[in-house]
């Protein structure tokens, strides 16, 4: 059987997180609790996208500098919605 | 023809920006305007959805309901597997595995139609519960947001059968490989739009 590698566990575990979020959103209301632990998990997956998918985590330090942002700014204003 | 290289800069820039000083630039720099500039066309949308939802919080609380979840899932899962298939094509044109880079483009592209059927069948759903652009605010930014995807994803797809027929050209090799790397920044840049797009429209109340 062939091994899994990195990138055949980030691909799992963003697809458990996507499942994660969703029985989140459907199981209980939108608390502040459950909209932080979604903005925590879109960055991270993100992230992750954006280091291992896109490889930028060896690459170009201002273009992942600039991709990393965008994906903290947005799900950051997932949280400020919390206390709208 | 200009035959100068896509990645040599104007000159314009600071040398600490330059890929010397601030590392290698995957594929080349005019598709990375590419993505900047749609970079910025998504932030206003998204900031949209966020002025839009502070003013109308009810509207918002309760459009999620109308979507169907499970097609947005599917969705999601299925653009974050293309992903994971274009990094696994990249992988195998550096190994010079030219074949099985092939295989995960053509994996990729799948993907690619499968989110293009879904998103297609997802709008036709809407339609049958009687839901368009004007039903209130957040069907408005829930349209012209995944709209604008659904676009995204359908010229991408394209593009990928564009850089499979170079590949079987023999244009892409283990030295040689920038065009096809730089359609892989750009697959990956529309799947991480729509990771922060499936959470605002479907997930969250």
């Amino acid at each position: 059987m062939k091994k899994f590698t990195k990138l055949e566990w980030f691909w799992a575990i963003l697809i458990f997180i996507t499942l994660f979020n969703t029985f989140l959103g459907e199981q209980f209301e939108s608390t502040a609790l459950v909209s932080i632990i979604v903005a925590l998990t879109v960055m991270y997956k993100g992230i992750t996208v954006i280091d291992h998918f896109m490889e930028l985590k060896h690459a170009n330090r201002n273009l992942r500098w600039l991709m990393r942002m965008y994906l903290i700014i947005f799900p950051s204003l997932i949280i400020a919605t919390v206390f709208f | 023809m200009n035959t100068s290289s896509p990645n040599k800069s104007l000159g314009i820039f600071p040398h600490s920006w330059s890929e010397e000083s601030a590392g290698r630039i995957p594929g080349n720099i005019p598709i990375w305007v590419g993505i900047l500039s749609e970079l910025t066309e998504f932030a206003i949308f998204f900031v949209a959805y966020f002025i839009a939802k502070y003013h109308y919080p009810e509207v918002f609380a309760t459009g999620p309901q109308g979507l169907s979840t499970s097609l947005g899932v599917a969705n999601t899962i299925i653009l974050l597997s293309s992903s994971y298939f274009m990094a696994k094509a990249m992988m195998n044109i550096r190994l010079d595995n030219r074949i099985k880079c092939e295989r995960y483009l053509w994996l990729a592209v799948s993907c690619g139609a499968f989110y293009l059927i879904i998103k297609t069948w997802e709008f036709y759903w809407n339609n049958l519960q009687g839901l368009s652009t004007s039903t209130n605010e957040f069907y408005t930014v829930y349209y012209y947001m995944t709209f604008n995807h659904f676009l995204h994803v359908g010229w991408a797809s394209c593009a990928i059968l564009w850089v499979i027929f170079r590949l079987r050209s023999g244009e892409y090799s283990a030295a040689e490989h920038s065009g096809l790397e730089a359609l892989a920044v750009y697959w990956h840049m529309i799947d991480l739009m729509w990771i922060l797009i499936f959470p605002l429209l479907y997930v969250l109340r």
